[in-house]
């Protein structure tokens, strides 16, 4: 955070962006940072006895369940760092997404952002041009789309089938500021995000 | 069911000519691995996808500090670029033209991606190639634009007889098809131990593993449930047999 803010005294900036809690396995926080966070007053719940679950499906489910004075019933998880590196991370990662499916969960990374669609409801996407797009895509990630239809994209499907070694939609472009989705399956929306 | 064995030897310093496996590497645009030298001393052919050739030119001098730039960017040139050629820079493209590089502007093609325009080069017309024992490897595959990757992976399903890996600096990946019992000869030098087995694009009703940490007997496998990740290889050979085509991921060694 620190090289974020490069005129900025790095502790005033640690200070400023401090953590509410820390959770996990703890098998990669340096103990100089657990110090300084838990100095600070952050909350450290130590789950190394879950060997289990992923490091993030337990901070969802830590959100969903534990997190005080949240109004959940609009929530909406904003995951950094959630892409890149080691693929089997990234795909449990989007497994969660997966397993969570009723709540609003966005993966992001300096290029880009995913979140699921779920089949159960027909999706509009408002484009906010200034910051994402316009390179996108619709990935059937967990198994064959027999039939989407969209609306605003270059490469619009309609009533389309989509699977793995045959037509998935990537380096599609968003038209204009509105995308309509509607999905026999759950599908992973993907959208670039733009340097600036 | 026929066995399928899968060796990583082309991390492995060293450019052996008696190995059967003939390799063509393949240069997308993502930052260079740090072992592209390596892949590049066993491939037999050398491809960049369009903006491949940016990163061939402006990083392969930087895994060669020491170097001038100029004749690391000569010993480096590739065969062929090929792709839509709408990111490689002029200066670039003129560069590898004036040193024999052939070019094929597919510009005309926007149905497939660059990934898949290049295996398709290399399995069809890439000249005095022993295609009998064919593998590609991919450089930059993961990372950076999501749909990319996915559409990387999905080349991996379009050509499933074919062997591709997908590189990053962090793993690799390829597709383990179902139609075969899979041997996995770990070269613990280079890789692992980090690895999973992804269901990607529909259901496994039953997989079974040997050697790695948390092992499968008929386990289903799907998103929404169980996907093996950060598992771990336990010595030196894994087996793998599966319903469905998985993806096979091991992480690799910084070194």
């Amino acid at each position: 955070m620190p090289l974020l803010f490069p005129r900025d005294d790095a502790i005033d900036v640690r200070h400023r962006y401090k953590p509410d809690i820390i959770k996990g396995d703890m098998d990669s926080i340096r103990t100089e940072v657990l110090d300084f966070y838990t100095n600070l007053g952050t909350k450290v719940v130590d789950e190394s006895h879950d060997q289990d679950t992923t490091d993030l499906r337990k901070c969802v489910a830590y959100v969903r369940d534990l997190a005080p004075n949240l109004d959940k019933s609009n929530l909406c998880i904003l995951v950094a760092g959630a892409l890149g590196g080691r693929f089997d991370h990234e795909a449990g990662n989007i497994n969660v997404l997966y397993r969570f499916s009723t709540i609003r969960i966005i993966l992001l990374s300096d290029d880009c952002l995913i979140y699921l669609l779920p089949r159960t409801h027909h999706h509009e996407i408002h484009i906010q041009s200034s910051v994402e797009g316009p390179h996108c895509g619709l990935i059937p990630i967990g198994m064959t789309s027999v039939s989407t239809t969209t609306t605003g994209l270059q490469w619009d499907l309609t009533n389309t089938e989509m699977r793995f070694g045959d037509l998935v939609s990537t380096s599609n472009l968003v038209q204009g500021e509105k995308i309509t989705v509607q999905s026999s399956s759950d599908l992973l929306w993907t959208i670039s995000i733009k340097k600036t | 069911m026929d066995v399928m064995i899968h060796s990583s030897t082309f991390l492995l310093p060293g450019n052996d000519h008696s190995s059967s496996v003939t390799y063509a590497l393949v240069v997308l645009n993502q930052r260079l691995p740090r072992f592209t030298p390596i892949l590049w001393n066993h491939a037999q052919v050398r491809v960049c996808a369009d903006g491949g050739a940016n990163r061939l030119f402006d990083e392969m001098p930087l895994l060669f500090p020491r170097d001038d730039a100029i004749d690391v960017r000569h010993r480096y040139k590739p065969d062929i670029i090929k792709g839509d050629m709408d990111s490689i820079r002029t200066e670039v493209l003129d560069f590898y033209t004036n040193l024999g590089t052939k070019v094929v502007d597919e510009s005309h093609d926007q149905d497939t991606t660059d990934l898949r325009k290049c295996v398709a080069y290399v399995r069809d017309l890439a000249p005095n190639l022993d295609k009998s024992n064919l593998c590609i490897l991919v450089a930059g595959a993961l990372g950076g634009r999501f749909d990319h990757e996915a559409g990387n992976i999905n080349v991996l399903y379009r050509f499933s007889t074919i062997r591709i890996i997908l590189l990053s600096d962090d793993c690799l990946i390829y597709l383990l098809p179902r139609t075969h019992h899979h041997e996995i000869h770990i070269q613990s030098s280079v890789e692992g131990p980090h690895c999973g087995l992804i269901p990607i694009g529909m259901t496994s009703v039953s997989t079974t593993t040997t050697g790695l940490q948390w092992d499968l007997t008929n386990t289903e496998m799907r998103f929404g449930d169980l996907v093996s990740t950060s598992n771990l290889v336990q010595g030196e050979k894994i087996t793998v047999q599966s319903s469905s085509d998985l993806l096979w991921t091991i992480s690799i060694k910084k070194t």
